[in-house]
């Protein structure tokens, strides 16, 4: 079921609707919006990694001219906040430190003044008063006898866990005392940073009505107006959030920030817009990160190259506050257990609180940390076995109707089809004999989930939702929360609509993403869950509408009601007698003459239910990397990147590879150039010239073909696909630098000081 | 985040900014390019009360070349100029690929060679090449020139032996002598655009049995100021020229390095890296030298 | 301290405007004449979203001091479709060939590093009318983007410079 297909619009490149906009600049960012009477605003920062705050003195700041308003943790409603409110107590945060500070970067205060320069003085002239405490800056010493203690009031039995999760099945010791094989690694994979471009901005605006209108650069506008509402104790209806174009946000835009709340809370308070905006300084330093991890991973194996057992523990580096940690903890151990059949698996992960910058969620969400150490011991068990890692991963691949017990069954899988296709296109097998000094050839694979079934968030709405109207001049309005922050689901999403009615995409107008306009509730962009999602909940409300306009039809022509009825064209007709055509402007004509001038609605939505404990559909693929060392500098260049993929049926084949392509280059920079060296919690990385994302000169070319699947649970087939090719990357690129060198990395990132290290140089 | 305030001078003569310097002394900063400067006083690391663009002084920004002095490179030539002069990339096409290695697209049509010279970083791209070279920076106090050999010229990180009342005008860099080569290396390990986290600028002139008559090795980013291979330079002094010696002369150059450890790479790293790229400079300038 | 009258002449037309000798040119652009094509993304030279050209020349509007920019001829990413237009021989496009090639060529995913993209493709294209892949690449070295992995702005660069200067 899958090549049959016969889409119009679906499954075409078409470039983005947004493409013009943007090319000529007049595309709005959040901190492209003036308003009139807008202040500026500067949140003070913690110099100190822990430490009580003893007294803050405003007055210098206060008095200075053009300074408007100043705000403590004491001003603020005493309302911790966090993603997780089904278990509120996991909920740590104050938006502006109220008792302590936790982290080097933790807010502290926040200024209105009505020019930039002056908001940035009296910042300078607050005067805080902090008593430090020790600090722990690694899970080693957060979790050492007598560690600070980080949250006083909570965290699990061992101190500074904020939260665990267990994750087991099958008989281990049994299978470990079977195995022929075993391995038993501890790997380290390091922090790093979304490095969106686009700084995080916001405008606040309060009416005279008691209303509360924000701009702001979000990747979630639904989380963001349910907890300004809780920490501004505010109703949530009288509060709107609206994502203006958003610079990109991997999971670093996805929570309720302090600057919105102070934005919020100030423009409440003077009846005057508020403008926050972030430096890249603030962003680097203090910004939500990727979780560092330490995992210890011991896989059992027949001598044939059967796995028999795995043992995960994870213990997540969380940095100060839970941020989307737990959800971190969650689905790691999930990844764990991916892309194979592990016939008996434990998972613990622990997420761990230390005095640095918190991690949150971040494209892979869990499993770039997962995979790099999964892949790279399936190549080192490949290795020991003498067995083509291809070829031992064929014999444990997961299939279509796999279960993971407990956890979710796989509806379509295309994960083998990658394998063979990336072997093939690699010539992999013959080119693996024969590498030239310095070359390494390297495979990593990936699974990635189709957004969460979880509900942590506990929304009383469904995930997702969508509304369309259609009207008699044959175009329709879509309206979703569904955020497009350069992913392309503005795009994405009027496709599938246009598919579904036959309609053009120039026929379709879109809002999206304004709380007060939008139907509730999507719960944002993370997790790829908005193709799926927002898709089956687009298509929904359009099959009410085609049910509705097919009436008119059937009445039109007295159709026999054995008649099929199709959409296309811009028009409606009987499947066997497209003769019989009925415009699509004509049929809403008819339909709302027939209700007495009711407009012609459709609405739709979709909840994952009946889905087990992750998500509807998983991705897959595999990609082989192909690397040469200078072995005498230990620098590693990328030659080519070859990937097949599974991602459904591609909505958009050209917005597909831009993800893939993103991901390889988000990939390439966590195995080998970013990372944040920190010293005792501060970070010194803080600019771009030293937290190196590549550069278009740094990225390999490469090739990917789509493997043909059809996942019954997307909207025509389709699934993820633009977070789970950021994994495969860096063990690719890990298993070509062995390959080249002898080296296999087991602590990211793969610098050329470890490269030399690794063959015994340095 | 936004620069901090400061009164803004634009002379238009030599004199004029030399007697602005005089007058200011302390509280003043010049600016040529601005790609350090600008980007210093955001960090706030500078808060000069007057901030001097030597833009508008007429003249500064040529390049030129006669056989017997060589090339001068006026301190407003921008870096983009000196990598694609066809002065330059005839007579000294290092300078060109030092100049290319350095920063961005962006940067390099901003910023001047003299000024990444004057900002004495130790990890600038285009010192080593002109200390290898020889080169001469030509100091003005708006009345007085004098010039001062580059070797005299780095007193620490962002030091200068510029008196505070001396602009730097230009930089000569002396011709060749017969059967010489020059080469520049770097290693930015983490990207192909990046800041050297070792680099290597090497003269080598051959006498008529093919054998090392002179050499000089600069070193950045793994000291204070730029060094030289001291070490290296006298091994390889009348020596003959083969895998081997020019291997040691390598290993000699990173005992006289003296890095630190930082955020870009370790001290071990840096070493290594001294040896390597100083065998690969000495490589390539033979190459240059034997044709 | 005093703010200082200056004209800067942005794409054709001619702004009087107030400003501190301390101002940059994108925060004048952007903050005072809300010209907010031309992005922020760092503030430090090291990301090219900010870059516009000086007299033709690609700079990083961030590290550029307003009263700098007096006498020379700016141009932001909203001058780009204004001067192909006054240009005849590109009559057919509505757009710079380059922007028209990076819409159809999937070159654009959030924007955000578009404007400083299109104003360094159009320095590159000035004065390289037939670059190599490599020369392409080179070209971006000033410009970050997170998002495309860079090569489809490579293809569109390339796809541009054939619509510029057709292949014989
Ligand atoms: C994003 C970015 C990337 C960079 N990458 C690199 C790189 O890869 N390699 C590298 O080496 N550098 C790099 N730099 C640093 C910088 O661009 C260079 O050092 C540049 O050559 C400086 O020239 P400028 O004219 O802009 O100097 P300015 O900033 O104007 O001045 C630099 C210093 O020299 C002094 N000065 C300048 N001219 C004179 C003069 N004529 N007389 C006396 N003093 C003077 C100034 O007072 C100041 O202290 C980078 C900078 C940025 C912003
Ligand atoms: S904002 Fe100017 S280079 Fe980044
Ligand atoms: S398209 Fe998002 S940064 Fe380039």
């Amino acid at each position: 079921m899958s090549t049959d297909h016969n889409f119009s619009v679906v499954g075409k490149s078409l470039p983005r609707s947004d493409g013009r906009i943007k090319a000529v600049g007049a595309a709005q960012y959040a901190d492209d919006i003036f308003l009139p009477g807008m202040l500026f605003g500067k949140l003070l920062r913690s110099p100190v990694a822990h430490a009580r705050i003893k007294s803050i003195d405003t007055s210098a700041a206060e008095a200075l001219p053009g300074v408007k308003c100043v705000i403590t943790g004491q001003d603020i409603p005493k309302v911790k906040y966090g993603n997780w409110r089904l278990v509120p107590e996991s909920q740590d945060e104050y938006a502006l430190a109220i008792d302590k500070v936790r982290f080097i970067g933790d807010e502290v205060a926040a200024v209105a003044a009505l020019d930039k320069d002056s908001a940035e003085e009296a910042i300078r002239l607050i005067k805080v008063e902090y008593e430090e405490l020790p600090g722990a800056y690694s899970v080693e010493e957060s979790l050492a006898d007598n560690a600070p203690v980080i949250h006083d009031e909570y965290h699990q039995d061992i101190p500074n866990i904020s939260l665990d999760r267990k994750i087991e099945y099958g008989d281990l010791d049994k299978a470990f005392a079977e195995a022929d094989l075993v391995l038993d690694d501890v790997f380290t994979v390091h922090a790093t940073s979304h490095a969106y471009m686009e700084p995080c901005s916001c405008v606040a605006e309060y009416d005279h009505d008691g209303r509360l209108t924000i701009w702001t650069s979000t990747q979630a506008p639904y989380f963001v107006q349910c907890l300004l509402a809780s920490t501004l104790e505010m109703r949530e209806n009288d509060i709107r959030v609206i994502k203006p174009f958003v610079g990109g946000g991997f999971g670093g835009k996805m929570e309720m920030r302090p600057w919105e709340f102070c934005a919020a809370f100030i423009a409440r308070k003077l009846g005057r817009p508020v403008k926050f905006t972030l430096t890249r300084e603030e962003e680097l330093a203090t910004g939500r990160r990727r979780h560092p991890m330490r995992i210890h991973s011991k896989v059992g194996f027949s001598k044939e190259g059967m796995l028999l057992a795995k043992e995960f523990n994870v213990h997540l580096d969380g940095g100060a506050y839970n941020s989307m940690g737990p959800t971190a903890c969650f689905l790691c151990g999930n990844f764990g257990a991916m892309l194979y059949n592990y016939p008996n698996y434990r998972y613990y992960g622990a997420h761990v609180y230390t005095n640095k910058p918190p991690a949150g969620a971040m494209r892979g969400f869990g499993a770039p940390q997962a995979l790099f150490v999964a892949e790279t011991q399936m190549n080192v068990a490949a290795e020991k076995l003498g067995i083509d890692p291809v070829d031992i991963r064929l014999m444990n691949a997961m299939e279509t109707g796999d279960e993971i017990p407990g956890v979710a069954t796989i509806s379509s899988c295309g994960f083998k089809e990658s394998l063979i296709k990336v072997a093939e296109m690699t010539n992999w097998r013959e080119k693996r004999k024969n590498l030239k000094p310095g070359q390494g050839l390297g495979l990593g694979c990936y699974s990635f989930i189709s957004g969460g079934v979880f509900n942590w968030f506990n929304t009383r709405y469904n995930f997702t939702s969508a509304e369309v109207r259609a009207f008699d001049d044959g175009t329709v309005h879509l309206m979703t929360m569904a955020s497009d922050i350069g992913q392309g689901c503005d795009t994405v999403l009027r496709q599938i609509l246009a598919e579904e009615l036959g309609l053009k995409v120039s026929d379709i107008r879109l809002t999206a993403a304004d709380t007060a306009v939008t139907p509730q509730a999507d719960l944002g962009t993370w997790g790829s869950r908005v193709t799926l999602m927002a898709g089956n909940a687009v298509r929904k409300a359009a099959q009410e509408i085609k049910e509705e306009l097919f009436r008119m039809v059937s009445l039109k022509f007295d159709l026999n009601v054995i008649h099929d009825l199709r959409c296309g064209d811009g028009k409606i007709y009987p499947a066997n007698r497209p003769d019989r055509a009925v415009p699509f402007g004509e049929a809403v004509r008819m339909a709302q003459r027939a209700k007495r001038g009711e407009p012609v609605i459709g609405y739709g939505s979709y909840t994952p239910r009946n889905k087990g404990l992750v998500t509807p559909a998983f991705s897959f693929g595999a990609q082989v990397a192909e690397c040469e060392v200078d072995k005498e500098t230990g620098a590693v260049e990328v030659k080519f990147m070859t990937t097949a993929h599974d991602c459904g049926t591609p909505i958009n084949p050209m917005s597909v590879e831009g993800q893939l392509e993103g991901s390889v280059h988000m990939g390439l920079g966590y195995a080998l150039s970013e990372q944040f060296i920190m010293k005792e919690g501060k970070t010194l990385t803080t600019t771009f010239l030293d937290y190196k994302i590549p550069c278009a000169e740094d990225m390999p070319p490469g090739i990917s073909v789509h493997v043909d699947t059809y996942e019954p649970d997307g909207p025509f087939g389709a699934k993820e696909a633009g977070e789970g090719l950021v994994s495969p990357t860096a063990p690719a690129i890990a298993d070509a630098v062995y390959a080249a060198t002898g080296y296999r990395c087991m602590d990211l990132p793969l610098t050329p000081q470890k490269v030399l290290a690794g063959m015994n140089k340095i | 985040m936004s620069l901090p305030q400061f009164t803004f001078l634009a002379p238009t003569s030599l004199s004029e900014a030399c007697a602005l310097l005089e007058k200011h002394q302390g509280t003043i900063k010049i600016k040529a390019g601005g790609t350090d400067m600008i980007v210093r006083l955001s960090h706030r690391a500078v808060k000069p009360d007057y901030l001097m663009s030597i833009k508008k002084i007429p003249g500064l920004d040529t390049i030129s070349y006669a056989p017997d002095t060589g090339l001068t490179i006026g301190a407003l030539a921008l870096l983009r100029a000196v990598e694609t002069s066809p002065l330059i990339l005839e007579n000294a096409p290092m300078l060109a690929r030092a100049a290319h290695a350095t920063a961005t697209v962006q940067i390099r049509n901003m910023g001047t060679v003299l000024g990444n010279v004057c900002n004495a970083s130790p990890s600038a791209d285009n010192i080593p090449t002109l200390v290898a070279m020889h080169a001469a920076i030509v100091a003005s106090n708006g009345t007085t020139e004098r010039e001062i050999p580059i070797d005299e010229f780095f007193l620490g990180p962002g030091r200068t032996s510029l008196q505070a009342n001396e602009i730097a005008i230009a930089i000569k860099v002396p011709p060749l002598a017969p059967k010489s080569g020059v080469s520049y290396q770097k290693i930015s390990p983490r990207s192909k655009v990046d800041i050297a986290a070792v680099n290597i600028g090497a003269l080598l002139t051959l006498d008529e049995n093919e054998q090392c008559q002179a050499v000089r090795i600069s070193m950045g980013a793994v000291g204070p100021t730029p060094l030289r291979a001291k070490q290296a330079e006298t091994y390889l002094t009348d020596r003959k020229i083969s895998d081997e010696t020019l291997a040691a002369a390598g290993r000699l150059a990173a005992e006289d390095a003296s890095p630190i450890s930082d955020v870009r790479a370790s001290r071990e790293y840096r070493k290594l890296m001294v040896e390597v790229l100083t065998t690969r400079a000495l490589k390539e300038a033979y190459g240059f030298a034997k044709n | 301290m005093k703010k200082e009258l200056i004209t800067l002449n942005i794409n054709g037309d001619d702004h009087e405007i107030a400003v501190y000798p301390w101002r940059t040119l994108n925060e004048v652009l952007r903050d005072q004449l809300h010209l907010t094509g031309t992005k922020l993304g760092c503030g430090t030279g090291d990301c090219g979203a900010c870059t516009v050209l000086l007299d033709g020349q690609s700079v990083s509007s961030c590290l550029t001091l307003a009263v700098e920019a007096q006498g020379q001829k700016i141009t932001t990413i909203e001058g780009l479709a204004l001067e192909a237009a006054a240009n005849k021989d590109l009559e057919k496009c509505e757009l710079d060939p380059i922007q028209e090639s990076f819409i159809a060529k999937g070159a654009i995913q959030c924007g955000f590093c578009t404007p400083g993209m299109i104003m360094s493709t159009k320095f590159l294209l000035d004065h390289t009318p037939k670059p190599t892949e490599a020369e392409i690449r080179a070209g971006l070295s000033g410009n970050l983007c997170r998002c495309t992995g860079y090569n489809k702005i490579v293809d569109a660069i390339a796809d541009a410079a054939e619509k510029i200067s057709p292949t014989k």
